[in-house]
């Protein structure tokens, strides 16, 4: 198993892996920034995942196919942010009704558009393609490493660096950042909080569905029925590890990465894949306790110190 | 006061009407575009639960889990906490009678007590760990509960898939139960078992506990105003936590009641949904025990209809979780008709201060 984990392979399957979760991980960050509580990158997810599909299979074009899915990525989005923030819909259950969607949703309009009620294969839809990086596929070892990879998981890391600059160097971040942490001051100063924050689930929705993208048109060639499999809410737990950092959350869904790919390889070992799968949500389990544990150790140190 | 606040009772009715409404024109829209014969196939929907007396007995059956994770979440919603892990509580119940149920030769009037027991233990424990993080530590509620949904989950296939596992099985499933530990059938009945009596006792239980007693006040203002009951005296963290212990038991207590009532080993792949299920019958009985079954008959329905609607048409068995969807986004939208609300509400008042005027 250790020969496994040393080769190139392993180390593509940990990017194969954290790809999506990096993308909702980004989403949540900017929801939680905003101080939205969404669950529904789930729904989101499914949603994009097979708008992209049914785009690209109908248009046989790729870009064609990614607007869908970013399309159907918004509108679940906003349908979300509508009942959150204008019907007074508590975040936990408009999430929960749209995950619950999601899952039906899916499932019915793949059987109206192929007759089959488990995935699309059928359907002739495009890939992402994989790219090689100019010059630097030429360098020993490095090159190896970082070319050849998803052109989706590229971006994933970009998205990175996209949610930390909005958040914190544009003037809609800072805004974002006001209405999550004190919308009172912030409707003081003349930003309209629901709109506001209606923008920010709107991005987050974007960003979530070239997660799903990912799922159904890189990691597998088709959509499959609850294809992200919890996903998004790994993405949630790493974005509350990360404490909406997006280096650390990334840092957080790498490791999410790798016990996932662990997992399948535990799988091809004959060792209870159980354990592997099981790891992501414990170590965010303690993650939460650690982090929490500590938070209360300095305010106990303060209180002493005063 | 009284009758601002009989319009807005009368409003929540209203939405719930105007969300069912509203899912079963969706679901026919849905049909027509898929069935050959949407008018039948509609009205399987409607009425195939009823259609003969084997299906009234799976409606009342799929009822019988629903009953304690719909107590369990209307509990744990009492008292403001967002605790998702009523799926893992009963996942777990599962689990744990699965584990005492396989031990042989214990008579049945200790071995159901004991499996039912070990439900409840175990369930406590799912669901008491995200209740204390947050006590303790603040941790988000919602996120660690969610997490140690799938920390049961894998942890209690890892139990059944590994050490009690049935090689001989064919299938993936556990060693088969002692015959003491399958749960007494009512009414001859197969599917129909001492669960039921289990689940009106908790039904009771619950609305007792939380309407009638001083513990029931305490949790219900700690749901309603932490501060404000902190204030008054009330130990919060203490209330929370033993909520959080008392509610994924009784989930607990419905996992090994489900597995043991209808089946002779452990059976399922992943989730059961019974879980997500509370939160939907929670919601609509707005955390009331007394409605929920009610509720979860009527969760029972629909799900029974999807089920006779698959045996009757080739329509995917999923549109009923559209359905569930759109039911439950709709009745929790709390400003849904609310400026019809809010003009009825001011009438009234209005009346009401003119009468006093006169006298």
């Amino acid at each position: 198993m250790l020969d496994y984990i040393l080769t190139y392979d392993f180390f593509f399957a940990i990017i194969r892996m954290s790809t999506p979760l990096i993308f909702v991980a980004m989403a949540a960050i900017i929801g939680a920034k905003a101080n939205v509580l969404c669950i529904a990158y789930e729904s989101v997810m499914l949603f994009s995942a097979l708008g992209g599909v049914i785009g690209s299979a109908l248009t046989q074009n790729l870009f064609v196919g990614m607007f869908t899915g970013i399309f159907c990525g918004l509108i679940i989005s906003s349908i979300f942010a509508y009942f959150v923030l204008y019907l007074n819909t508590k975040p936990l259950l408009a999430g929960l009704a749209l995950n619950t969607l999601g899952t039906g949703g899916t499932v019915y309009i793949i059987y109206l558009i192929t007759g089959m009620k488990l995935d699309t294969s059928s359907l002739n839809s495009l890939r992402f393609p994989n790219v090689e990086l100019f010059i630097i596929k030429d360098i020993p070892f490095i090159g190896k490493l970082l070319s050849g990879h998803n052109i989706l998981s590229y971006l994933a890391f970009l998205s990175v660096l996209f949610a930390w600059f909005l958040i914190y160097k544009t003037t809609l971040g800072l805004r974002i950042r006001a209405v999550g942490e004190n919308p009172d001051s912030a409707m003081a100063v003349g930003i309209n909080v629901n709109k506001t924050k209606f923008i920010a689930i709107l991005i987050s929705g974007v960003i979530a569905a070239f997660g799903g993208l990912f799922m159904s048109m890189a990691y597998l060639p088709y959509f499959t029925v609850n294809m992200t499999a919890g996903r998004g809410f790994i993405g949630i737990a790493a974005q509350n590890l990360g404490l909406g950092n997006p280096i650390w959350t990334t840092v957080y869904t790498i490791i999410f990465g790798i016990s996932m790919a662990l997992g399948n390889t535990a799988q091809s070992f004959r060792l209870p894949s159980q354990f592997a799968s099981m790891m992501p949500y414990l170590i965010t389990l303690i993650g939460l306790l650690v982090i929490g544990m500590s938070n209360k150790y300095k305010e106990k140190r303060i209180k002493k110190e005063n | 006061m009284l009758k601002s606040s009989k319009i807005e009772k009368q409003f929540s009715i209203l939405r719930t009407v105007f969300s069912i409404s509203l899912a079963l024109i969706i679901a026919f829209i849905l049909i027509y575009t898929v069935s050959d014969n949407p008018f039948k196939d509609f009205s399987t929907l409607l009425f195939g639960p009823l259609k003969n007396t084997s299906r009234i007995i799976t409606v009342i059956s799929k009822t019988i889990p629903l009953l304690f994770t719909g107590v369990a979440v209307s509990l744990i919603y009492s008292a403001g906490q967002i605790n998702i892990a009523a799926e893992g509580a009963f996942f777990s119940g599962c689990i744990a009678a699965t584990c005492v149920a396989i031990i042989p030769n214990i008579p049945p009037i200790i071995h159901i007590p004991l499996c039912l027991l070990a439900g409840f233990i175990v369930g406590s424990i799912v669901m008491g760990i995200p209740g204390i993080m947050h006590v303790k530590y603040d941790v988000v509620t919602i996120v660690s509960s969610l997490m140690i949904n799938y920390v049961a989950l894998y942890g209690g296939l890892y139990i059944i898939l590994n050490p009690l596992r049935d090689g001989k099985a064919g299938f993936e499933a556990s060693l088969p139960f002692s015959l003491n530990a399958i749960l007494p059938k009512l009414f001859n009945e197969e599917r129909i078992h001492l669960g039921l009596i289990i689940g009106i006792l908790v039904v009771i239980i619950g609305v007792v506990l939380l309407f009638k007693t001083p513990f029931g006040y305490e949790i219900r203002t700690v749901g309603q105003n932490a501060k404000f009951a902190k204030l008054s005296g009330i130990k919060t963290d203490k209330v929370i936590i033993l909520t959080s212990l008392l509610a994924g038991g009784i989930a607990g207590i419905g996992g090994s009641v489900e597995i043991l009532g209808n089946y002779n080993r452990f059976v399922y792949p992943g989730f059961t949904n019974h879980g997500w299920d509370g939160i939907m019958i929670a919601v609509f009985c707005r955390n009331n025990p007394k409605s929920v079954p009610f509720a979860a008959l009527f969760l029972a329905y629909i799900k029974t209809a999807a089920d006779s609607l698959n045996l009757t048409s080739s329509i995917p068995i999923e549109i009923v979780s559209i359905i569930q969807a759109v039911i439950i986004i709709f009745i929790a939208a709390e400003r849904l008709l609310a400026g019809l609300e809010h003009k009825k509400i001011v009438e009234a008042s209005k009346n009401n201060l003119k009468l006093e005027e006169v006298k």
